[in-house]
């Protein structure tokens, strides 16, 4: 007859080495491989695209400048935050990041629905001196966005590493051709990796985000990126209903 | 298996079990026997066993 | 009582102990600057000086991988290498490879501040490190882990003591969250740069698995190692109760890995996953006061040692302080509770009442107690570590006041409605509220930093003072063997 004996465990290295790893993998388990295994995590809407090159470059710039630590962009379902912010987050609005930017403090406002909501000149301003819109702003200030020109010649080889991650950036007609039925023709465009820095610059110089055509900054692509921002739904054709379910 | 898994239904009671039952058993198991108690609350000692030479240990001035 | 002799150092390993001793206390006193400066720059923000590398963005992963993985790192490996060798009574597995862990883990930790400042971060807080340093340190935690379950293995002791299940588990566990969290995909193999393999929700879900098992197991169960060795050594007397540690060690490894999701109130995951993880979290209370309870009983029957023994004093309130951060973390999982003191300052002074005041003050408590045991000497000055203990004391209260007022009142500023059902404060009017608390943090930050420092200078003078025993005593030493 098995003996259940704790001597033997306290004993055995190897043992107790692999009831500790059954004990603590039981929790991330059951909390988290269901949520790769089952869609009802996400809604069904349409509009959510993957970010054109230069709005991905400005969400790296985002991420290497740390905005996450002060700001989030996940508005929760509350009336306070509906008012403040916009319709609460949706799972499928941010499928395409890699990572996700939801963060964990508010320092500064929620920014999962800022775009739009202010001009491109006054983010400008603002980036540069956060005080000369805001004065009771503790941000720091960004001189160097605007003084810096974008650097997009590896734009390509980042499209391709979010490709393998799953984003669907096409590299052939037959991807691209999927993304036309997917998106519309306009959207696939931007996602076709072949003409990735064609249409960098050219986004930057139709939005024209900094008030400089002449060359692509830093500036340009973060405004770009802060621009889409929750944009993407148009949430008048969702009866709240539905989009509450995947909760 | 998996899809099973997927269903908060399932899951839920089933978390609730598994805890539930493995910590009775190692409750009961640690202080079921008082003889096993013993042996257990000998182990307290092994922080005063390590220097060669000193039985007791230096305490701090 | 001076000292001649002492077997225990030729006994054992020390010499990677030393190195990693001292780590912690530069690592302590780097990360704790940077902190306070950090904390300032929100409370003065002209400190951030235009500067790309200044700016808090890129330098707030700096203060927490600094204090986190350096100080509190460094700190683990020197006492879990001090205390396996001591209650197995045997040398150190593989002393080669346990230097090794020793320049691979200063290296990671210095590469990670230099990336940051230049800009290179995967976004994922305390998670920062880009690709490469995150497989150098895979295989310095792969090294690690050998060390350790090698030096188990050969031990003399036929038991294992419950303070080296704690670090095994802390091992065992960093090693699953952190290769899980950092899965990516490089952008090339000569860029530092890579985006994480998951997105959205998944990456959520991850990100907070690892987020807060980083605290359960890297600041929690580690630190509990450290205490169910150094508190009953110090106190001279066994620890109170060995079943109720073996029940304590079963629930909290269990119960942590299944609380993340708990920073994901609200959000767009599933309401079920949120709902387990506040169930589970009020569930740790029960183990997690167990454990404090085991400490702080340890000291029955001695009480006048807290009077007496700074160091003592040290080690039974920072077991306090676990408690009462294990309260109010699973009050603050609390859907309800979460939803007013999420994104607010009340979770940054929640992680601090345990940070400071658990992890850094058990930390400074068995240091005091094995540094001079380690060069075979007594502490330059008490005196210097009672005004230590006050210092730290003082700051911990400051800061977490400063940030359960600010963070409450941005709570309740940010719901606040008019009569006519309008938001009754801007944005920005919270952010102007919390100026003289941001100040009052800072100044907490800064009391703490200079315990720190003294630390550091007591420290110093204790190794040079034996030191000076050593060079002085060789004559003897052969004399006396």
């Amino acid at each position: 007859m098995f003996k259940f004996k704790h001597e033997s465990l306290e004993t055995n290295a190897g043992l107790l080495l692999v009831l500790t790893m059954l004990a603590i993998s039981i929790g991330g388990l059951v909390e988290i491989a269901p949520l790769f295994m089952i869609d009802t995590t996400m809604e069904k809407v349409d509009g959510v695209r993957p970010y054109t090159p230069l709005e991905q470059r400005g969400r790296d710039i985002f991420i290497r400048e740390g905005c996450y630590t002060c700001h989030s962009q996940m508005i929760r379902p509350f009336r306070d935050e509906q008012l403040r912010y916009g319709h609460y987050s949706l799972a499928s609005e941010s499928k395409y990041d890699h990572p996700f930017q939801w963060g964990s403090k508010r320092t500064g406002p929620d920014l999962a629905r800022v775009g739009g909501k202010y001009s491109n000149e006054w983010h400008v301003q603002h980036l540069l001196k956060p005080t000369s819109v805001v004065p009771e702003s503790v941000m720091p200030n960004y001189p160097w966005l605007l003084s810096t020109p974008l650097d997009y010649s590896d734009i390509g080889d980042r499209m391709r590493a979010l490709r393998i991650t799953g984003v669907p950036y096409s590299t052939n007609e037959e991807e691209y051709k999927r993304n036309v039925d997917k998106f519309g023709e306009k959207i696939a465009k931007t996602l076709h990796i072949p003409d990735a820095q064609k249409n960098l610059i050219e986004q930057a110089q139709e939005g024209n985000y900094d008030g400089d055509r002449s060359n692509v900054s830093e500036m340009d692509a973060l405004i770009a990126y802060l621009q889409v921002l929750g944009t993407m739904v148009d949430f008048r054709q969702y009866k709240p209903e539905e989009l509450v379910k995947y909760r | 298996m998996l899809q099973w898994l997927a269903n908060p239904e399932n899951t839920k009671p089933l978390g609730l079990v598994i805890f539930f039952i493995t910590f009775c058993l190692i409750v009961v198991w640690v202080y079921g026997s008082k003889r096993r108690g013993e042996q257990l609350e000998e182990h307290r000692n092994i922080p005063f066993l390590d220097e060669e030479d000193a039985s007791k240990d230096k305490s701090h001035g | 009582m001076a000292a001649t002799s002492n077997p225990a150092t030729e006994q054992y390993n020390f010499d990677i102990v030393r190195k990693f001793s001292i780590m912690t206390l530069v690592w302590g006193v780097v990360g704790m600057l940077v902190g306070v400066y950090i904390a300032s720059e929100l409370a003065w923000p002209f400190l951030n000086f235009d500067s790309p590398f200044f700016s808090f963005g890129r330098f707030r992963p700096v203060h927490t991988s600094g204090v986190i993985f350096g100080f509190g790192g460094s700190a683990l490996f020197a006492t879990s290498y001090y205390v396996v060798q001591r209650t197995c009574q045997t040398r150190l597995f593989a002393p080669g490879l346990a230097t090794f862990t020793f320049w691979g883990w200063q290296a990671v930790i210095v590469l990670a501040a230099l990336s940051y400042v230049m800009g290179y971060s995967q976004g994922k807080e305390y998670a920062e490190m880009e690709w490469p340093i995150d497989l150098l340190i895979e295989v310095i935690w792969v090294s690690y882990m050998a060390v350790f379950i090698g030096t188990l293995m050969k031990r003399k002791q036929p038991h294992i003591y419950v303070a080296n299940w704690f670090y095994l588990s802390f091992i065992l566990a960093t090693a699953l969250l952190h290769t899980f969290n950092n899965v990516a995909v490089p952008v090339g193999l000569f860029t530092m740069k890579s985006y994480s393999l998951f997105s959205g929700p998944q990456d959520a879900m991850l990100q907070w698995w690892y987020g807060h098992n980083a605290v359960g197991f890297f600041l929690t169960a580690a630190f509990l190692g450290m205490m169910y060795y150094f508190v009953p050594k110090h106190a001279g007397r066994p620890v109170y109760s060995y079943r109720l540690s073996i029940v304590h060690f079963w629930a909290l490894s269990f119960m942590y890995m299944w609380v993340g999701t708990h920073h994901l109130h609200w959000t767009a995951i599933p309401d079920w996953t949120s709902t387990l993880a506040a169930t589970f979290s009020i569930m740790l209370l029960l183990p997690s006061w167990g454990g404090m309870i085991n400490g702080i009983m340890t000291l029955s029957g001695a009480w006048d040692k807290l009077r007496t023994d700074p160091v003592m004093r040290f080690m039974i309130v920072a077991l306090s302080f676990y408690g009462m951060s294990t309260f109010e973390g699973p009050l603050m999982s609390l859907k309800d509770v979460n939803a007013l003191s999420h994104y607010t300052d009340w979770t940054v002074g929640h992680v601090h009442s345990g940070a400071l005041g658990w992890v850094a003050m058990i930390s400074f408590g068995s240091m005091y107690h094995m540094i001079p045991r380690l060069w075979n000497t007594q502490l330059y000055s008490v005196r210097l570590v009672n005004i230590h203990f006050w210092l730290a004391t003082i700051g911990v209260l400051l800061y977490i006041t400063a940030m359960w007022i600010s963070g409450i009142m941005q709570g309740l500023m940010w719901r606040a409605f008019d009569d006519f059902g309008n938001l009754q404060y801007s944005f920005v009017e919270s952010v102007a509220a919390m100026h003289p608390f941001y100040a009052m943090r800072a100044i907490g930050g800064m009391f703490f930093l200079t315990g720190m420092i003294l630390m550091a200078y007591n420290c110093f003078m204790t190794i040079r003072q034996g030191q000076r025993a050593e060079q002085a005593a060789p004559a003897a030493a052969v004399a006396s063997a």
